[in-house]
């Protein structure tokens, strides 16, 4: 791994350069054994290899806390800035829309960040200035579009194009929902509705239930598959989490199943029984290893969507997360660059877990640390030496009173310890509940400020 | 530097020549002049090599338009200047931005030797052949000059296959294509700035219809000549799946399913629980006339009292109807009335205890159901509203639900909608008023009545075959034994089962003074629950807020935890119950009350152990089921018809 030198300006290497003389920035779209996650990024996308150089922090608005609105918060991570560790930018977006999950188109030029409760997108520009990202499209009228998806939740690149999870609908604000597709420049495809009972589409459904539900996707390019999981409707995910918890008909309400899809179809092939609002997802890398992940939000296991050995696929639990009996609540996870290791964050304990994925079939934790009081979003860089944590996970979820830390930590991993470098209170800094992280770099970018389609689309 | 650039071909497909073994290469290699070779080349994309997966079916799936493909100003390799768009309409085409000198083997190579296959393999289908056309074009027209690209066109030329080699004049006839079919292109410099010749991109070739449409974009991990095969097969057969929010493969609903929650999980807390989920999209609607079926006198019910000031009409209850299921009428755009009151779901919410509005701020009661709402004399479980009129407003403008800011930020914002536009004036002869506002919405909810149950056709029309003996016993317990009916009213000629007074079950006494359990049971997934520690709850519990029922508007102690006897029509419909959503089932709710409630201060003296054996229970349970209405049907189909405002 060479160091990242960021060359003078005007003198910047683009992209291709990079990838054929620096080894900075992996190529998109050619699945590649050594090439790693960058916090799990789309295949279909650039990656950072190398250091990034800002930290893009989506970031709730809070009540009482500064200007009590969502923003784009952005973090200067190089060690060589004289800005490390600090922020250097923040951009509101005006409300508080329940933000929650971002990512980049497959050209990593534009960032797309949705609000799950008013289910605006955001999508800023991040090429134009790293480090001073704007926004230059709000899309306003997703739920109208997409036939009555409320909740855009995961935004992954496809090629030329964005998927994206739906978590509820506009009828009952229940867990029925869909995955919805648009243009990178923000124009509506379709619609694709999760298979239930009364419409499979054609899909086998393997066990008991076809709930409907979704929450991620990921998708494993040679094998042709698109990955779904389950989380909860409007309802659910809006409301005070004591009061929920206490709550037997609110708990119903929670996904238990995972699909796998086509991908070039986008069609739905099967139905898993996992029960327990499977969350993340995250598929291997390796040219062999077919497989993915998912953690069980409320019943704290570590699930393996698997090819057998006739390449049908199947999907079991393969380790317990702490102790289920005490709801930890698995949330983030991220595997590494060689398929070996898994970090998994659980938010009621506060605590980060490395658990040894060599067999995928028995991981087995080897080390555990806690963060904070509370715990939510890990991304490590494609090394995996660094280690982000933000602590938020919904603005009714998050804990209360001393409890409701609201951080951005980086820590270096050695293979042996997690090492604080730096943490930012969100809350002191009057910023708000930082959840999502995505890295930016210069290196992704041959440097020129040319005008990109979505700026004028405003 | 241009003179070596004397063929289309690129430098670095000599490397892939060097890695490939399909046919292709050989094909490539004689266009090659020569370049060096990476000393580490990256992996091969997958268009080099075998699928790895078997390619989709053509005329199985759908290929949903992207947008229009743009035009421009190109020049072909006859040195003529012709509009990119004047190459599409008559066939389908496969667009690529290349340029020559690109050494990237992942990038313009590798578009090159996929057309080079589907060239190849599309002389092989004449009739698929004649239908399809490849374009490359260049972002290099300062190199790609027309000359070079009219010696790719003779060396790349086939009978077969119409392929395409473009450029253009300049770069700034170029970028604003290069803008519309988002190919963001940069030039690269080496250490000391120099230009390179080399360009940094992302590969992308664009499938484009007769009718111009982009429909579908292939990158480097996608570019593969069996899915575009498929693709052109796709489209030429003109087989693609017609776009239907309900597949083929759907099953019909039974009148059950239409009117349950489609999201049904009665039996959740077993292990055998399966789902009995409903598309959404087969959740069809048929309007009803509303104002016909108020004007009738339904069976076991009164006659529908409509205030003199407000007499129904069509256009009013259609305008309510609209208003009703409108997510813009809340501050931010996210909630309408039927968010909580969910027609599939009796006009209520079954999927949570009790409410919460906007933001998901907590509201401390269970949604009613407002299904006969119009009978009653106090509304709101504490009874602080008379008129439905007054009510509509008090969702509308709480902070916890609608959270509208004020009356005229409502007024004004329906005002500003364009598909208002003239319904008020033509209700009501004026515009939206906190007046007409309120007579709309009021409209609307006055006719969802609901009687002429199983029940009724039984004990009013004395039909005895309409109920089963067990619901008569239980009828017989509810207004004998268990003294459900001294609270629960009948009348001798219809029944609302509501004395529309205020009453103390216990259930709001012990939410304000028990001490909470050390755990709370908490399901996690079908069959699996746990007993939490209540202190972890409570690091992520908002502190519950109090409710002292009707106190809070009568200010007389005497009235702490009481709340107004709901009526039961539907109640089958209209889990979970009591003013607190406690118990999930009916059964749970007759249980409560065999036990004689919650015994402390203030409860309600009529409420005492009513020592029911389990049949009787079952029999009060099957009365009570007996009570729903023979319209449900219809509003509830009704309701699906109207349109959900969202933002456009």
């Amino acid at each position: 791994m060479k160091d990242y030198k960021m060359p003078p300006r005007g003198t910047r290497r683009s992209a291709v350069n990079a990838l054929a003389l620096a080894g900075l920035v992996a190529g998109a779209g050619v699945p590649a054994s050594s090439y790693a996650d960058e916090t799990c990024a789309s295949p279909y996308m650039k990656k950072i290899t190398g250091q990034e150089d800002y930290v893009y922090v989506w970031t709730l608005g809070a009540e009482g806390i500064g200007d009590e609105q969502d923003k784009l918060v952005t973090v200067a991570t190089n060690p060589k800035s004289p800005s490390y560790g600090k922020v250097v930018h923040t951009l509101s977006v005006g409300g508080r829309n329940e933000a929650h999950h971002s990512d980049f188109t497959d050209d990593r030029q534009f960032l797309w960040a949705g609000g799950l409760d008013t289910s605006k997108i955001f999508v800023f520009d991040v090429r134009s200035e790293p480090g001073k990202p704007k926004l230059v499209k709000t899309i306003t009228d997703f739920v109208a579009k997409s036939g009555g998806v409320v909740g855009p939740h995961t935004m992954y690149a496809l090629p030329g194009r964005m998927i994206i999870t739906g978590l509820s609908n506009n009828k009952d604000h229940g867990g029925r929902t869909a995955l919805v597709e648009y243009t990178n420049a923000g124009e509506y495809i379709a619609t694709h509705w999760m298979p239930t009972d009364s419409d499979l589409q054609g899909a086998l459904k393997t066990g008991k239930y076809a709930d409907g539900y979704n929450y991620d996707v990921r998708a494993l390019p040679r094998k042709n598959l698109l990955v779904t999981s389950s989380f909860t409707g409007w309802t659910n995910y809006m409301m005070d989490f004591g009061k929920m918890l206490a709550d037997p008909e609110a708990m119903k309400r929670f996904g238990n199943t995972v699909v796998t899809w086509d991908l070039h179809t986008k069609q739905p092939k099967k139905v898993f029984d996992v029960p327990g609002a499977p969350l993340e997802i995250r598929c291997a890398w390796g040219e062999t290893h077919d497989y993915c992940f998912t953690t069980t939000a409320l019943t704290s296991q570590i699930w393996l969507i698997h090819a057998d050995d006739k390449g049908e696929w199947q999907a079991k639990a393969v380790a317990d997360i702490g102790d289920p009996s005490k709801i930890p609540l698995p949330v983030d996870i991220s595997i590494s660059n060689d398929d070996t290791r898994l970090w998994v964050n659980s938010f009621m304990d506060g605590k980060t877990r490395l658990f040894d994925i060599s067999n995928p079939h028995k991981p087995v934790q080897v080390y555990e640390k806690t963060i904070g009081a509370q715990v939510n979003m890990v991304s490590s860089s494609w090394d995996g030496q660094r280690l982000y944590y933000t602590s938020s996970l919904l603005a009714n979820w998050d804990k209360k009173g001393q409890d409701n830390e609201q951080f951005l930590k980086l820590y270096h991993w050695d293979g042996k310890e997690l090492k604080e470098q730096f943490a930012i209170d969100f809350y002191k800094e009057k910023l708000g509940r930082p959840h999502q992280m995505r890295f930016g770099a210069y290196a992704l970018y041959a440097g020129s400020n040319a005008g990109a389609k979505l700026a004028d689309a405003r | 530097m241009a003179a070596l650039r004397n063929s289309f071909p690129v430098r670095a497909v000599r490397a892939i020549a060097r890695r490939v073994s399909i046919g292709l290469a050989t094909a490539l290699l004689v266009l090659l002049p020569a370049a060096p070779v990476p000393a580490d080349p990256p992996p091969l994309a997958p268009g080099y090599r075998a699928l790895t997966y078997v390619p989709p079916q053509p005329g199985t799936y759908g290929l949903p338009s992207l947008g229009p493909a743009a035009d421009g100003p190109i020049v072909d390799s006859a040195d003529r200047d012709v509009p990119l768009r004047s190459l599409f309409g008559d066939r389908l085409v496969l667009l690529s931005f290349i340029y020559s000198s690109c050494n990237d083997v992942n990038g313009c190579p590798l578009a090159m030797a996929v057309f080079h296959q589907l060239q190849a393999r599309l002389a092989a289908m004449p009739g698929l052949a004649g239908q399809v056309r490849l374009i490359s074009l260049s972002f290099d027209p300062e190199h790609d000059t027309p000359e070079v690209i009219a010696r790719a066109q003779r060396d790349a030329s086939s009978p077969a296959v119409d392929w395409r080699f473009l450029t253009t004049r300049s770069e700034a006839a170029l970028q604003p294509l290069l803008t519309a079919y988002q190919q963001p292109v940069e030039k690269e410099r080496d250490e000391q700035g120099r230009l390179t010749g080399q360009f940094s991109h992302l590969l992308r070739v664009l499938l484009i219809d007769r009718q111009g449409d982009i429909r579908n974009v292939y990158t480097a991990g996608v570019l593969h000549a069996d899915l575009i095969l498929a693709d052109l097969q796709t489209l030429a057969s003109g087989s693609e799946p017609v776009p239907a929010s309900v597949s083929a493969a759907a099953s019909a609903l039974s009148a059950a399913d239409r009117l349950r929650a489609g999201d049904d999980k009665t039996g959740y807390a077993d292990a055998g629980y399966r789902t009995r989920s409903v598309a959404m999209e087969q959740r069809h609607g048929k309007p009803a006339d509303l104002l016909a079926m108020a004007r009738k006198r339904v069976a076991g019910l009164p006659p529908l009292p409509v205030p003199a000031d407000n007499p129904l009409t069509r256009d009013k209850i259609l305008l309510g109807r609209k208003l009703f299921y409108d997510r813009r009428l809340s501050l931010n755009n996210t909630f309408s009335c039927a968010m909580c009151h969910i027609p599939e779901q009796g006009f209520t919410s079954q999927e949570q205890a009790t409410a919460i509005g906007i933001e998901g701020r907590t509201v401390r009661r269970n949604a009613p159901t407002i299904y006969n709402v119009a009978f009653l004399d106090r509304l709101f479980h504490d009874g602080r509203e008379s008129t439905l009129e007054n009510q509509v407003w008090g969702p509308l403008l709480a902070q916890n639900e609608m959270a509208n800011p004020s009356v005229g930020f409502v007024v004004d914002k329906l005002k500003g909608l364009p598909d208002y536009r003239g319904l008020f004036e033509k209700a009501f002869g004026r515009p939206a008023t906190m007046e007409t506002v309120g007579q709309a919405l009021a409209s609307y909810e006055r006719t969802l009545i609901s009687g002429a149950s199983a029940f009724d056709r039984w004990h009013y029309g004395q039909d005895e075959a309409a109920v089963s003996a067990e619901a008569k016993r239980g009828f017989a317990l509810f207004t004998g034994k268990a003294g459900c009916a001294q609270c629960h009213t009948l009348g001798s000629t219809s029944a609302l089962f509501t004395d529309q007074q205020f009453h103390s079950t216990g259930l709001g006494y012990r939410d304000s003074m028990a001490r909470e359990p050390e755990t709370q049971r908490v399901q996690v997934a079908p069959g699996v629950a746990f007993d939490v520690d209540r202190s972890l709850i409570g690091q992520v519990a908002a502190p519950k807020p109090a409710d002292l029922g009707r106190y809070e508007i009568t200010q007389n102690p005497a009235d702490r935890w009481q709340y107004r006897t709901p009526g039961l029509r539907n109640v089958a419909l209209t889990a979970p119950y009591m003013h607190n959503g406690s118990f999930g089932t009916l059964e749970e709710v007759v249980r409560f009350y065999n036990a004689g409630g919650v015994p402390g201060e203030t409860l309600d003296a009529l409420i005492r152990p009513l020592e029911l054996d389990d049949d009787e229970i079952g029999a009060l349970v099957a009365f009570l089921k007996s009570l729903t209405g023979s319209n449900v049907e219809a509003l509830v189909l009704d309701a699906y018809a109207a349109p959900v405002g969202d933002p456009q």
